[in-house]
């Protein structure tokens, strides 16, 4: 007799295959075959990679769209990701990643960055009105005079202190600040600022370098995004109303509820920047 | 009192269920102080504030997740514990046996993921009311049916324009909003490039030979095979050139239809030529897709291109009729529109004299099957017929990919091909689609080429290349 | 409004419905999507249906009379003697349940309960005598909701009996409903013997004054804040009534014990009747929708359905857009659990005014939140709450008061649309009690029916016709 060879009771199912969504900022990550990431995190909503020394997040399509993210058709109340284990090893590349149970092939590649169409600075000031720029327990005078004046070694000093304030995934501090960069980048060429411009591309490296040392690596991935204007999907619709495309207000109340202090200080933040275009402007 | 510092490595949590965690802790009774947090720098001196130890902290970095708790007695710190595990892993749980029936119409349909554009596939006498339900909803509508009055349609367009509603179609076959495709539909690349289109496979044509010129499509908004009528005056053509014009995303606009009434030619011209942006428009009957992409791509500054094709080996065929086998009803009156001068009159149905292009999408022959881009039989059925017919020395034929086509059109059409080649005739392919297609463009062309067919991704390029076989025949 | 802008900055979220290939692709790209399970609509709608959408007043038509219905606070405020409430009532009328009837056509519960009311009126001297001058046309038939009234079963009000008013606290409407007699051998049911015309004479002389008195003592009752809580202890509204006539009576049980204008041994006899009677409060609720369904209608191009009531003969229902006509169908048998040894063969069609219950999201829509009645209707609790669930589709709102536990405290399904009955088929569902066909015979059973497709075409193609 030939003994029967052990067979597993529970053999693992194949992984289901589903298609994915992904941002045109991590087309590099994604494509690069061959390519192994470790699960840093997973909850209902999203699955947190960390690839290399960037972050990549798989999410469901009722999470917020962000710029390091795939999303999958799947809402959170599918438990898509309920066989992915933190600290798993998962391997990727030519646009797959092959997370436990569930392999995401991306079939569709959207663009983080959103195309504003130009407006003068008092256009841009009306459509600000009354909304908050600051956020609490963050100081905004360094900030908001160095993005007036355009001083790179003024931004970086002001920068430095805000990085990785707060709790959570994305500090409160590292948000607010992103919220500043992003609108000085997007809304500075909507208002044709060279200062702005000029102004970020001086202190991309820097500050980058400076984000990887005080804040999560999700965070400091969310800020470099930031600085080449690529944005969480409600940022994007409220610098859209910002130039006329859509409602303020609401695009206002969207962008500020994601996240517990994310949210409402990316808001602030856009609207310190876009203040700092103004003030600028009127030099 | 106890003091408990721990570090947890690399275990990411959003900042809500922290929050939330930290709440959760404090309510422990017993615990006096907790702190849940990401160790930033920021986090960690603030643990130094509270009183904490900082010895257990050192080496940690802010991916790192931080525990700090302080507590009456051991008890205390052990619940805390499965607290946080419980904030931290808690998953809503599915609503076994309560999940609410199916939606049976596309109004509660769409109140399911707040849609924001309903597409409608019902007979079209029922089409009407979902689509003014839709409306009224405040949400777009793209009507696939066909076979809506037209009385209908007009009340329906009416009531998008006044209220900045698009309706996109009805016979509306393909839509692309922001690269996701609704009906038959090709993967584009993102780009700058939007369409306004009353012909599906006008648009999947234009859409793939910019693809393989290496541009990106945002939009191509379908307006359906009516809009251009008179009666309907281009309603929702207009509506959406000026919504793409406004567009800050897009940079080009085409505008794509079979020939149209006159007096609306003039009224799209009229618009187009008031667009702030470059507005290409290719009319059929007036010039091809291809040169429509050409422009395009003058336009945008780049150089011109020569379309992929994949050339059948040199073969002697024998002479007669061309016969074209059509799934595209735009891509068949291209391929008239080129073909005529050079064969002269072509047939639009089946069993008139000479050379005869049908459209095999159209009613006559769908009756009670799916339409040929997804179900081939009855193309194949002729395709197999003409084969064996003698007076037929050219078979012309489309081959459309994307989304919502046959999975794999090749691997039914190429048996076939190879017997009708081998009885002498020759296949000539236009193949619509894309390289990001889930076909697999090139390997679809490959395939057909393999079975004995010339394959051109310019539908031009093949229905040129079908008259000049028919008209010089090539010998070895 | 930049609609079209919002259109083109984002993703689409798209619906389908129609052919699922359609809905497969959009997934294959990573979107989501919602399909619809789309059927055609009712033969015979098609027209009526496009024309109005055509017309385009019927969302906010819709919109105005459900806001009406919902707006109602129903207090029970009185109790009065039948004729003195209804001022075009003679010594000859007798109201009935469901839409217009004659004796001919009348069912044999309805027949037994007109013949038990003559006799109790004293306009015969028996039965065969009753149901000879009723052939006759020596008595009058009218609908009790002709009236501003509702009566369960055959719902016979005669001129002699004792009537409950509500008003309306929100607005002026008034409604009425006889008092519920009990369960067993009971006029409703269409049972005539001397027990049935005993207790009737109890009910005006005893029943009738006491709760009369008692609310002058006490003031009105608010019977939606009854209902409210009822639901959220197992009553539907409609089968079960057990717990709304616990809180009632002690709502009243302070004025009954000390207050009330009444001898003590009356006020005993009416504390162990009303404690003796499970379904004393359904005439009241009842009455309660009622009001709701009279405050809704006449509104035009509303295709709220106001009314769904049964005669026993025929099922009718009435459209807030279309006034005070009937849409009528025959009465389906219902389908259920029967008491002892009787069978299906034994039940009449569907008898009653109760389905105005259903009509304003209670009884047969509330019935997630009465696990308890599904032995009794024969059903499952988890069909129960699919049965809820399955309203949705087809009504206007979900209450802001009446709101079902299981399903996290949603309120129940409210204002059924007729025309998005006849477009999805999903019909409304109602819970009931059966009466035996031979007149006389009184409760066979009790559970399920549906209402008839044909009221809500004709319905609906009345609704169009009357577009301007």
């Amino acid at each position: 007799m030939i003994p029967a060879r052990a067979v597993d009771a529970h053999p693992t199912p194949a992984p289901t295959r589903v298609a994915g969504v992904a941002s045109t900022a991590i087309y590099g990550l994604l494509s690069v075959p061959g390519t192994t990431a470790t699960v840093l995190g997973t909850s209902g909503h999203a699955v947190w990679l960390l690839v290399n020394d960037d972050i990549v997040v798989v999410s469901t399509s009722d999470a917020t769209r962000l710029p390091n993210g795939v999303q999958i058709a799947a809402t959170a109340a599918d438990d898509a990701f309920r066989m992915v284990h933190h600290g798993a090893e998962v391997q990727m590349g030519f646009g797959r990643i092959m997370l436990e149970g569930l392999t995401v092939n991306v079939v569709r590649w959207w663009d983080p960055r959103p195309v504003l169409r130009e407006i003068s600075p008092s256009m841009l000031a009306a459509a600000i009105e009354g909304l908050p720029s600051e956020v609490p327990d963050v100081a905004s005078q360094q900030l908001r005079a160095a993005l007036s004046t355009g001083s790179p070694v003024a931004l970086l000093a002001a920068a430095k202190p805000m990085l990785g304030k707060g709790p959570g995934l994305t500090p409160e501090g590292d948000d607010y600040l992103a919220g500043a960069l992003a609108a000085t980048r997007l809304l500075g060429t909507a208002v044709a600022s060279t200062t702005a411009t000029t102004l970020l591309a001086s202190i991309a490296v820097h500050l980058a370098r400076l984000a990887d040392a005080r804040t999560t690596t999700f965070s400091a991935a969310l800020l470099r995004n930031a600085l080449r204007g690529q944005v969480v999907a409600p940022a994007a619709s409220l610098l859209r109303a910002f130039t006329g495309r859509g409602d303020v207000a609401p695009a206002h109340r969207v962008l500020s509820a994601v996240g517990h202090s994310s949210g409402p200080a990316l808001a602030a933040g856009i609207v310190l920047g876009a203040q700092a275009l103004i003030a600028q402007s009127a030099k | 009192m106890i003091s408990r510092v721990e570090i947890h490595p690399g275990r990411y949590h959003d900042s809500v269920r922290l929050m939330q965690a930290s709440k959760a802790l404090q309510d422990v009774a017993g615990v006096t102080d907790a702190l849940v947090a990401m160790a930033t720098e920021l986090n960690l001196s603030l643990l130094g504030e509270m009183g904490f130890d900082m010895d257990a902290v050192a080496g940690t970095g802010p991916n790192d997740l931080l525990l700090a708790l302080r507590a009456e007695s051991e008890d205390a710190i052990a619940v805390a514990h499965a607290v946080l595990d419980d904030a931290l892993t808690h998953k809503v749980a599915p609503s076994g046996g309560l999940d609410a029936p199916e939606p049976k119409t596309v109004g509660s349909a769409a109140s399911v993921n707040t849609a924001n554009v309903v597409l409608l596939s019902v007979p079209g006498e029922h089409a009407f009311v979902e689509a003014m339900e839709a409306l009224q909803n405040g949400q777009h509508a793209m009507i696939f049916s066909d076979n809506v009055p037209i009385d209908q349609e007009i009340i329906l367009k009416k009531y998008g324009v006044d209220h900045d509603l698009l309706v996109m179609g009805p016979d509306c076959g393909t839509t692309i909003i922001n690269g996701v495709g609704l009906g038959f539909a090709n993967a584009v690349q993102p780009g700058s490039v939007s369409m306004v289109g009353a012909s599906g496979t006008g648009i999947q044509q234009m859409c793939a030979l910019l693809d393989d010129a290496g541009v990106g499509v945002l939009h191509a908004l379908g307006t359906g095979s009516h809009d251009l009528s008179e009666e309907v005056g281009a309603a929702s053509t207009l509506q959406a050139l000026a919504a793409l014009d406004a567009d800050p995303a897009t940079d080009v606009i085409v505008v794509i239809s079979k020939p149209p009434a006159a007096p609306v030619a003039d009224k799209v011209r009229r618009a187009a030529a008031e667009c702030a942006k470059p507005v290409v428009i290719t009319f059929m009957g007036e010039s091809t897709l291809e040169e429509g992409a050409g422009e395009v791509l003058a336009k945008l500054g780049k150089s011109q291109t020569s379309y992929g094709s994949w050339v059948a080996p040199n073969g002697d065929h024998r002479p007669g009729l061309v016969r074209g086998l059509f799934s595209g009803g735009t891509l068949r009156d291209e391929a008239r529109f080129v073909g005529m001068p050079l064969l002269g009159e072509i047939g639009k149905r089946e069993g008139e004299a000479g050379h005869t292009f049908v459209d095999y999408g159209d009613d006559e022959y769908t009756q009670g099957r799916a339409h040929p881009m997804i179900d081939q039989t009855v193309r194949i059925e002729r395709l197999a017929a003409a084969g064996q017919d003698e007076s037929i020395g050219v078979i012309l034929m489309d081959v459309v990919l994307g989304y919502g086509a046959n999975a794999d059109p090749a691997a039914e059409l190429a048996p076939v091909i190879a017997e009708v080649v081998a009885s002498g005739a020759a296949v000539v392919v236009s193949l619509c689609g894309t390289r990001g297609d889930p076909q697999g463009r090139d390997a679809q062309a490959m395939a057909l080429n393999k079975a004995g067919a010339t394959v051109f991704l310019s539908n031009a390029a093949a229905a040129l290349e079908a008259a000049r076989l028919a008209t010089t025949r090539t010998s070895v | 409004m930049s609609d079209l802008s919002q259109l083109l900055d984002n993703d689409p979220v798209v619906a389908t419905a129609g052919t699922d290939m359609l809905a497969d692709s959009i997934e294959q790209q990573g979107s989501p999507v919602a399909r619809a399970d789309w059927r055609p609509p009712a033969a015979g709608t098609e027209a009526a249906l496009a024309a109005l959408a055509t017309d385009g007043h019927m969302p906010d038509a819709n919109a105005t009379a459900i806001g009406k219905m919902l707006a109602v606070r129903p207090y029970l405020v009185d109790v009065a003697v039948a004729r003195d409430a209804f001022p075009d009532m003679t010594d000859r009328t007798f109201l009935h349940a469901g839409p217009p009837l004659e004796w001919e056509r009348a069912s044999g519960p309805m027949q037994g309960a007109i013949i038990g009311a003559m006799l109790y009126e004293g306009l015969a001297n028996d039965p065969e005598d009753a149901a000879a001058k009723a052939a006759r046309g020596e008595i009058e038939l009218s609908p009790c909701h002709h009236h501003g009234a509702v009566g369960p079963m055959a719902g016979v009000t005669s001129p002699s009996m004792p009537v409950a008013v509500l008003n309306d606290a929100a607005g002026d409407g008034v409604s009425y409903s006889t008092l519920n007699e009990g369960l067993g051998k009971v006029l409703r049911y269409g049972a005539f013997g001397p027990e049935v015309v005993d207790r009737l004479h109890w009910m005006d002389s005893v029943l009738g004054p006491v709760l009369g008195a008692v609310l002058k003592s006490r003031g009105p009752v608010d019977l939606q804040s009854l209902i409210a809580q009822a639901l959220q202890m197992g009553d539907d509204g409609h089968n079960r009534n057990r717990a709304v006539t616990s809180l009632f009576l002690r709502e009243i049980g302070g004025a009954l014990v000390d207050g009330a204008d009444a001898p003590v041994d009356q006020r005993a006899e009416v504390f162990k009747f009303i404690d003796g009677n499970d379904h004393f409060m359904l005439n009241l609720v009842m009455a309660a929708g009622k009001l709701g369904s009279d405050a809704a209608s006449g509104v035009p191009a509303s295709s709220l359905v106001t009314v769904m009531a049964r005669n026993g003969t025929d099922f009718g229902i009435r459209l807030s857009g279309t006034g005070d006509q009937w849409f009528s169908a025959p009465a389906p048998p219902v389908e259920g659990l029967y008491l002892g040894s009787y069978t299906e063969d034994d039940a009449s069609p569907d008898i009653g005014d109760s389905t105005i219950t259903e009509t304003v999201g209670l009884g047969g829509f509330a019935m997630a939140a009465a696990p308890a009645i599904v032995g009794f209707v024969g059903g499952t609790a988890a069909g129960a709450v699919r049965r809820t669930l399955a309203m949705y589709e087809i009504t206007m709102a979900e209450h802001p008061m009446y709101q079902i536990p299981m399903l996290e405290f949603r309120g129940t399904p409210t204002g059924i649309d007729a025309a998005r009955v006849v477009r999805t088929g999903v019909m409304p569902q109602i819970n009931t009690g059966v009466a035996g066909k031979v007149p006389g015979t009184g409760m066979v059973g009790a559970g399920l029916v549906e209402a008839p497709m044909e009221c809500f075409v004709q319905g609906i193609n009345a609704l169009a016709a009357n577009l301007s």
